[in-house]
């Protein structure tokens, strides 16, 4: 496995724990009215001990002549980027929509929901960019790569 | 549609020259084992420059690495 792909997964991780626990604590707290309990913060400690290897592991390399990237790596990687790139207009637009049919055409939202959206399209964007260089190699490296 | 596909000798050429790994061969080229993986499975097209670097790590022609095949 490359660094690239390392990155990817590591971002897939990281991005998906975010994405869980930002839903988690919506749940709890916006909707249940609950407080930052104990479970939350044993949660985002596990979160952050899950980053500690990961990025032991991104730095870890196969050989000491290993390149970092390469060509192909750099080509999946742009491709990448443009599929996250057209998702957050997608996002955008969904986003732009969605809210009508939930709080009407005269409705409002509070103004920190604005800023959990674009939390959420940036986590969401990183989610998809991460997969989408793993679909391009293969998954687990189907390609034959460890 | 006629299919134009681009074959390789890459993994021949690595047996012919002291049974050369993946790795060894991506370490001489400067991409990683991956690319290598890929090429030789056809999966990728590597740019004229990857192509030449191979050829040279081999010291055979670019023809002779790679072959191009209207279908």
């Amino acid at each position: 496995m490359n660094k690239t792909q390392k990155g990817a997964w590591c971002i897939l991780i990281d991005s998906l724990f975010l994405i869980l626990f930002g839903i988690l604590l919506f749940t709890e707290i916006v909707i249940l009215k609950n407080l930052f309990t104990s479970l939350h913060r044993f949660i985002a400690l596990l979160l952050f001990s899950f980053m500690v290897p990961l990025f032991i592991f991104l730095r870890k390399k196969q050989s000491t002549a290993e390149v970092e990237s390469d060509e192909r790596d750099r080509l999946i990687t742009k491709r990448a980027i443009l599929v996250s790139f057209v998702s957050v207009w997608v996002l955008l637009a969904a986003v732009c929509i969605i809210p009508r049919f939930i709080v009407g055409y005269t409705g409002s939202i509070p103004v920190w929901v604005l800023s959990v959206i674009n939390f959420a399209i940036f986590l969401i964007a990183m989610f998809i960019y991460s997969a989408a260089i793993l679909i391009q190699y293969g998954w687990r490296g189907k390609d034959g790569g460890k | 549609m006629a299919v134009n596909e681009l074959k390789n000798q890459i993994r021949r050429l690595r047996f012919e020259n002291s049974e050369m790994t993946q790795q060894q061969l991506a370490d001489k080229v400067g991409v990683t084992r991956q690319t290598i993986i890929a090429l030789e499975a056809g999966k990728y097209a590597p740019s004229l420059l990857l192509a030449f670097r191979i050829a040279r790590t081999f010291a055979v022609t670019i023809e002779q690495v790679f072959q191009y095949e209207d279908g």
